[in-house]
């Protein structure tokens, strides 16, 4: 056999698929270990500058996109498309050999048994298929009958559905677009490039009676730059929206004051912030209030860090930072009733509330990779569930008959089974 | 009312998990053909009052009591109890029981010292999907475990001399190789129905079907541990005691898919 020949063997067997498979088991557990996303700093810290190194020299910081794992799920496709095309002519003509007698009236089967002056009960106790009758090639009466023959395509229809399912999680992953945006009612902010504008209309937290959350609800309208249309809905947690082709999902909250900034007494600024977001001073930019965080329900205790006891404004606190000229110039907590000070300038903080974090997607490709996911679980069910036996009586001389039967899986089990049926 | 009542019959059902498990040893060194009859049915007992445990923890928390450690750990037993006591009458085996009642009373063992607390569902576990989700991973899980008891049974039979008391109570070991394939193909088909659906509620959830959190990472590594031992068994020379090994190693896959990535791994699956 040329070499070439011999690679294309290896290529479309099993064999490989096996390699390929265990391959990718332990680079998905190295990926699972080594926690992902991180910055060299981060992985210095906690291995040494040497691991850190490595883990970034390999990719494994980004390990589900690195080459290598893109270059194994590449082999496994090809494997599985190379297999399942090949196999496509041997399994058409197996299941026409399947559903014919020709191929087993005149052999033995995986069991067999003799004597039997009604083979139809046979048939009707092994919960076989009605019975066809036909005659052997030495022209003796014969009845044939098959069970479950689609059987023999699981394997093929579960490699079919993995193709499918990791077609459309590739050609996802590469052409969705994904935003997203947050804020309190009254708000607008972009869709990314998409020429969309989101305004939240409300944000409603239901709550139960013990003070946890039930749902979070978020309605907004959408309206397009390009045409001036305007569609409103509402998304909350586990019941996304769909609008302009696009899924919105109530994906998190957080907390937003309004700050307000006053100059010797007199009014300078005013803006809605989300934790994290920051405000340069209007006649000052180098100098940045940063809202760091918010403590609905604040507690203090000595060593350590302030934390929230619970997610209602009994006891609220909010954490800022100020900087000036990129230098910390200070960092504290204020409670409702106090102002931060520096120089001529007052800031308060006020109106604490809700705000929503919605995730904006457009995957045109989901339904593929869930589709595949259906066709897997069909094809194992058929695989494992659609068991293809066969059973055939031979009248061998007037009145007794030779029943035999074989199974593709059965083994043992059908060979139990046929021999209590038929005794 | 509900919780105190399932409270009681978790503690029964414990109980007769564990005099079956006793009665199961006592058969092994007394041999006598009567008292794997008898541990069925304590068995089968406790498998009755576990439901009813279950059914009132639901009705008490109204809702699935599919959501937290304790409830997870506990359906879990009563996921693999079922799945053995299935297998145990399809293939009339009552051995099986033997070795499946100790990881039984273990796994429940684990549920009674998790903590019973009832706690509100936070908004993103509120999904009819998370019930298709967990319940299916409960019958994959208990397949798998089975499997695993298999396999055990499988590997120590190659060690003990055969023997009568052995032939009329263990089958033969391409029997014991089938059926172990039964359980590991049905829990497969299970735990791809898992997936799925967990796919489907994490794309409702967070707009990401799939997102590579460890415990996703690890449920794919299972399947695909799983899905080359089916591939070798096709192979010649693979079957019997390489498919057993290798069922073993499946099952210590979902093991610490269940509580490794919880307990070493960071993610999203933190709450159960
Ligand atoms: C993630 C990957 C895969 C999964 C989950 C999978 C699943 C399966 C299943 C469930 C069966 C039936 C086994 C049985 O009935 O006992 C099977 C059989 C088979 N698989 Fe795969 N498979 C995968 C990848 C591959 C690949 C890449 C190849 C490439 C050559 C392959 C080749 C075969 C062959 C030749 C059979 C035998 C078919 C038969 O006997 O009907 N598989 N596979």
């Amino acid at each position: 056999m040329s070499i070439l020949k011999k690679i294309w063997k290896f290529i479309s067997s099993m064999r490989f698929a096996i390699l390929l498979l265990a391959v990718l088991a332990l680079a998905c557990s190295v990926g699972s270990m080594v926690t992902q996303g991180q910055s060299f700093a981060w992985y210095a810290q906690r291995y040494s500058e040497r691991t850190a190194a490595l883990i970034l020299a390999l990719h494994l910081d980004d390990a589900f996109h690195s080459w290598w794992f893109l270059l194994i799920s590449a082999f496994l496709c090809i494997n599985l498309l190379l297999c399942n095309i090949l196999r496509l002519p041997q399994l058409i003509l197996q299941y026409k050999s399947e559903t014919s007698p020709a191929s087993v009236l005149s052999g033995k089967g995986d069991i067999s048994s003799n004597g039997i002056s009604d083979p139809e009960a046979v048939f009707r106790h092994l919960r076989m298929p009605a019975p066809t009758s036909c005659r052997t090639d030495d022209g003796r009466n014969a009845f044939f009958s098959v069970k479950n023959p689609v059987g023999i395509w699981g394997a093929w229809i579960c490699h079919l559905g993995i193709l499918l399912l990791i077609a459309g999680f590739t050609l996802g992953q590469t052409t969705q677009q994904q935003f997203t945006v947050y804020g309190v009612p009254g708000q607008t902010c972009p869709i990314g490039d998409t020429g969309l504008l989101l305004t939240f209309d409300a944000f409603d937290v239901a709550l139960r009676p013990d003070d946890t959350v039930e749902q979070y609800t978020a309605s907004f309208t959408v309206r397009s730059t390009e045409d001036g249309s305007s569609r409103s809905a509402s998304a909350s947690v586990n019941h996304p929206a769909s609008l302009y082709g696009m899924k919105f999902y109530q994906n998190s909250v957080g907390w937003a004051e309004t700050v307000t900034v006053t100059q010797d007494g007199q009014f300078l600024q005013q803006q809605i912030l989300c934790t994290g977001e920051t405000l340069p001073v209007e006649n000052k930019p180098d100098l940045i209030i940063d809202f760091t965080a918010f403590y609905p329900d604040l507690v203090m205790e000595a060593g350590s860090m302030p934390r929230t006891a619970t997610g209602s404004l009994n006891n609220p606190a909010t954490l800022y930072t100020v900087y000036y000229q990129d230098q910390i110039l200070g960092m504290n907590i204020l409670m409702p009733e106090e102002e931060l000070t520096i120089d001529e300038y007052t800031v308060t903080f006020s109106d604490p509330q809700m705000y929503s974090l919605i995730q904006i997607k457009r995957d045109v490709f989901t339904p593929l990779a869930f589709a595949g996911g259906l066709i897997i679980m069909l094809g194992l069910f058929c695989s494992f569930y659609l068991q293809t036996e066969k059973l055939w009586a031979v009248e061998v001389s007037p009145g007794c008959w030779t029943v035999s039967g074989c199974s593709r899986k059965g083994g043992v089990l059908f060979r139990e089974k046929f021999l209590r049926e038929v005794s | 009312m509900m919780l105190q009542l399932e409270n009681t019959l978790f503690i029964i059902t414990m109980l007769l998990y564990f005099a079956s498990m006793i009665l199961y040893f006592v058969f092994i060194v007394a041999k006598k053909d009567l008292i794997p009859k008898i541990a069925i049915l304590l068995q089968l007992a406790g498998f009755v009052l576990h439901t009813a445990a279950l059914i009132c923890r639901g009705i008490g928390a109204g809702r699935l009591p599919l959501t937290n450690q304790y409830e997870f750990a506990t359906s879990f037993a009563w996921g693999l109890c079922l799945v053995s006591l299935i297998f145990i009458f399809r293939f009339r085996f009552p051995v099986l029981g033997a070795f499946s009642a100790p990881i039984i009373f273990l796994i429940i063992g684990y549920a009674s010292m998790q903590s019973k607390e009832v706690r509100e569902l936070m908004p993103a576990l509120r999904s009819n999907w998370l019930g298709f989700h967990v319940s299916t991973a409960i019958i994959a899980y208990g397949s798998f475990g089975v499997s695993f008891v298999l396999s055990v049974i499988f590997l120590l039979r190659e060690k003990i001399q055969s023997g009568a008391f052995l032939d009329r109570h263990i089958p033969q070991r391409e029997k014991l190789d089938l059926i172990s394939y039964r359980s590991v193909s049905l829990g497969l088909l299970f735990l791809t129905f898992t997936i799925v659906t967990g796919a489907i509620w994490a794309e409702q959830a967070w707009g990401a079907y799939w997102s590579w959190d460890p415990k996703e990472t690890w449920s794919l590594i299972t399947w695909i541990v799983y899905a080359i031992y089916l591939h070798l068994r096709i192979r010649r020379g693979w079957q019997g005691r390489s498919a057993a090994i290798f069922a073993a190693i499946g099952f210590v896959c979902v093991m610490f898919t269940y509580i490794g990535v919880n307990t070493f791994l960071p993610g999203i699956h933190s709450y159960a």
